[in-house]
């Protein structure tokens, strides 16, 4: 069931993508095979193999029980909010406050988890930022304090 | 002996204090990489890439640092295999059937030192073979116009569709989703926006490493918090370290085979570590006649697929040097380090950056070196890192994931791009779809496109020239035949076998 839905959604992918690649036109042309033939080659493919995957016969995807989902899903959440929190809390705060969550999720207990947390968030930062010359973003909060 | 010189220069590049050091940490942190169950070559690779890249790492000194990773992934994947019966990359499954029975029959510090010593034997018969392969290849293919790169392309997507898993049809899903995420930003010819949707951040298109981490570290996360239990218990290493003479003499001649096979199955397009080393352990298992422990701890069932493992895994990269075109998804990552530095790799990189080439072989060489001199007496070292609990590995990837993402432009929608794909990747994974025509499609779609319009713009849009010389026509033959001739002869064996019970 699970593929015969995503040959849908990626069948609605590919008629959008040749939608929109349709008026892909230079606007002075040197070539014969302008912007859109590929793209159209590539969209037009994709959805013939969708075709296929919507109707072909396989053993259905064995999709791991609820309960698991869910803490998959939650860990997707985590970083999600990392990704989107990174840049304006800074490395260290982010990097704990995603650390904790997944820590706990992967069996650490509270006290584990925070120590964690609190460690990569520094550790790391040590490492990167100060001894391999990797810039990481400080924070708003962390740079009056580094001066 | 043109290309002894070569060599010799390359060894000068490669040996210097600098680079010896950075080989010797990659192959550390290689070893580490590998061993550690959810982390293969591709993620190490993928992570270090852009970090190696803000670290402001010469091209040659990245390219040697990456080499060494890959290398050491080869040799870490064993570790696990055998002490934890949990292949810690893909080319160490094979691994697993007699290095586990070997470890709790307490034999696991003779299988740890044979299939060390096996995948050294394959790292350098496979160095040996680049040495003497790759400079006549890319002789031959500075012959190669653009039409017939195009239908190169299409073969080393074909082999993959022909290897990659069971299903075909997703395997060309995946390099079309592939290709049509390589679609977007400007394109180069015309200036016209593709895909962008106005926003700016996609006017460059999706950096590589967004894509490589997003798909392969982000979904593995994921895949190991669906998958996790307690964790597993590694049998401890007791007893000698080192194999004796009589495991050496049974296993030599296997090393030497496996380690030939593994390399040519390595330079096929497609083909990876881990038909290499299936392919060796039951053409071992087969010449053993019936004197054999095969899959109860046979010290041969060790040694197989880990010389296969490390030569095929060296093999691959053959086309991506000599062509341009990678045949594995590490080595399309690589060819993302390269294009990060602007090096355009291919047939005329021999001539043009000669230094970077040999400088690249030489540390092979030398790394392969320096992992077996690393890994048998620092075993017990290794296998600390194994005791590394979930709960501290998982945050420490997840964030030294999203540094190198960040490394690349340092902006939040790369971060959140990145992690989106690691979602989509971590569905397509559940339903079975393989990852590595995703990345190749990615890597390739580009070179696909313009070698492609080139071609045509030649010819001023007629379309046979894509079939016109003898070397098109011959990939294309091979292209159809990679397509075709694994489904016919699976039909064929399902025939003969009706007809043998009838």
């Amino acid at each position: 069931m699970s593929e015969r839905i995503f040959g849908i959604f990626l069948l609605l992918v590919s008629a959008a993508g040749i939608y929109i690649g349709w008026d892909l036109k230079a606007p002075i042309s040197y070539e014969p095979v302008g912007p859109r033939a590929f793209p159209l080659l590539v969209f037009t493919l994709l959805g013939i193999c969708s075709l296929g995957l919507m109707l072909s016969k396989r053993p259905a995807t064995e999709w791991a029980p609820s309960p698991v989902l869910m803490r998959v899903g939650g860990m997707f959440l985590v970083v999600l909010a990392y990704a989107l929190l990174f840049d304006k809390l800074g490395f260290v705060i982010s990097t704990a406050l995603m650390s904790v969550p997944l820590a706990r999720l992967f069996g650490g207990n509270w006290k584990q988890s925070l120590i964690a947390g609190a460690g990569l968030g520094v550790v790391l930062f040590l490492l990167f930022d100060k001894l391999l010359d990797v810039v990481l973003p400080t924070g708003f909060w962390l740079k009056p304090l580094l001066g | 002996m043109e290309i002894i010189s070569h060599l010799l220069d390359g060894f000068a590049v490669a040996g210097s204090p600098t680079n010896l050091m950075i080989c010797l940490i990659g192959a550390f942190l290689g070893t580490v990489i590998g061993m550690l169950p959810g982390l293969g070559p591709i993620n190490g690779v993928a992570i270090l890439l852009p970090i190696a890249y803000a670290m402001k790492l010469p091209p040659e000194s990245a390219l040697i640092l990456l080499a060494a990773v890959y290398s050491g992934c080869e040799f870490g994947g064993r570790i696990s295999a055998i002490l934890i019966n949990v292949p810690g990359d893909a080319g160490a499954v094979m691994t697993t059937l007699d290095g586990y029975p070997m470890a709790r029959k307490g034999l696991a510090g003779p299988a740890l030192s044979i299939s060390a010593v096996a995948s050294f034997s394959g790292a350098i018969i496979a160095t040996l073979g680049i040495v003497a392969l790759a400079p006549i290849l890319a002789n031959w293919a500075l012959a190669f116009g653009p039409a017939e790169y195009f239908a190169l392309m299409v073969l080393a997507l074909s082999c993959l569709g022909g290897l990659v898993g069971d299903s075909l049809l997703k395997a060309m899903v995946g390099v079309l989703i592939g290709l049509m995420i390589s679609c977007v930003g400007i394109d180069a010819n015309s200036g016209v926006y593709r895909y962008t949707f106005d926003l700016l951040h996609l006017s460059d298109g999706i950096p590589f490493i967004v894509v490589v981490i997003g798909l392969f570290a982000v979904s593995e996360l994921m895949l190991m918090l669906q998958s996790h239990h307690g964790g597993a218990q590694a049998v401890e290493v007791t007893g000698r370290t080192m194999f004796n003479m009589k495991e050496f003499m049974l296993a030599r001649w296997t090393i030497l085979r496996s380690s030939v096979v593994g390399f040519f199955v390595g330079v096929l397009p497609g083909a990876g570590a881990s038909i290499a080393s299936a392919m060796t352990y039951s053409m071992e298992r087969r010449m053993a006649g019936k004197d054999h422990c095969f899959g109860d701890g046979d010290v041969r069932g060790v040694a197989a697929p880990e010389a296969a493992n490390n030569a095929s895994a060296y093999g691959s990269l053959i086309p991506m040097l000599t062509l341009g075109v990678p045949g594995s998804g590490t080595t399309a990552v690589m060819i993302g380090a390269l294009t990060l530095y602007n090096i355009t790799p291919g047939p005329t990189l021999f001539q043009d950056q000669p230094v970077i080439v040999w400088g690249l072989i030489a540390s092979l060489a030398i790394s392969s070196v320096l992992l077996v001199l690393m890994n048998i007496p620092l075993v017990k070292v290794f296998v600390k890192f194994l005791q590394i609990p979930n709960w501290v590995l998982v945050p420490g990837v997840a964030a030294v994931s999203m540094v190198g993402v960040y490394a690349v432009h340092g902006t939040t929608f790369d971060l959140i791009v990145g992690t989106l794909l690691g979602g989509f990747g971590y569905l397509l994974r559940v339903m079975n779809f393989p990852m590595a025509p995703f990345i190749l499609g990615f890597v390739l779609g580009d070179m696909m496109e313009q070698n492609l319009r080139r071609a045509l713009s030649i010819s001023n849009g007629e379309v046979s020239i894509l079939f016109s010389s003898p070397i098109s026509i011959g990939l294309w033959v091979a292209a159809i035949a990679m397509l075709v001739g694994p489904r016919l002869a699976k039909a064929f064996e399902a025939r003969r076998n009706r007809l043998a019970q009838a």
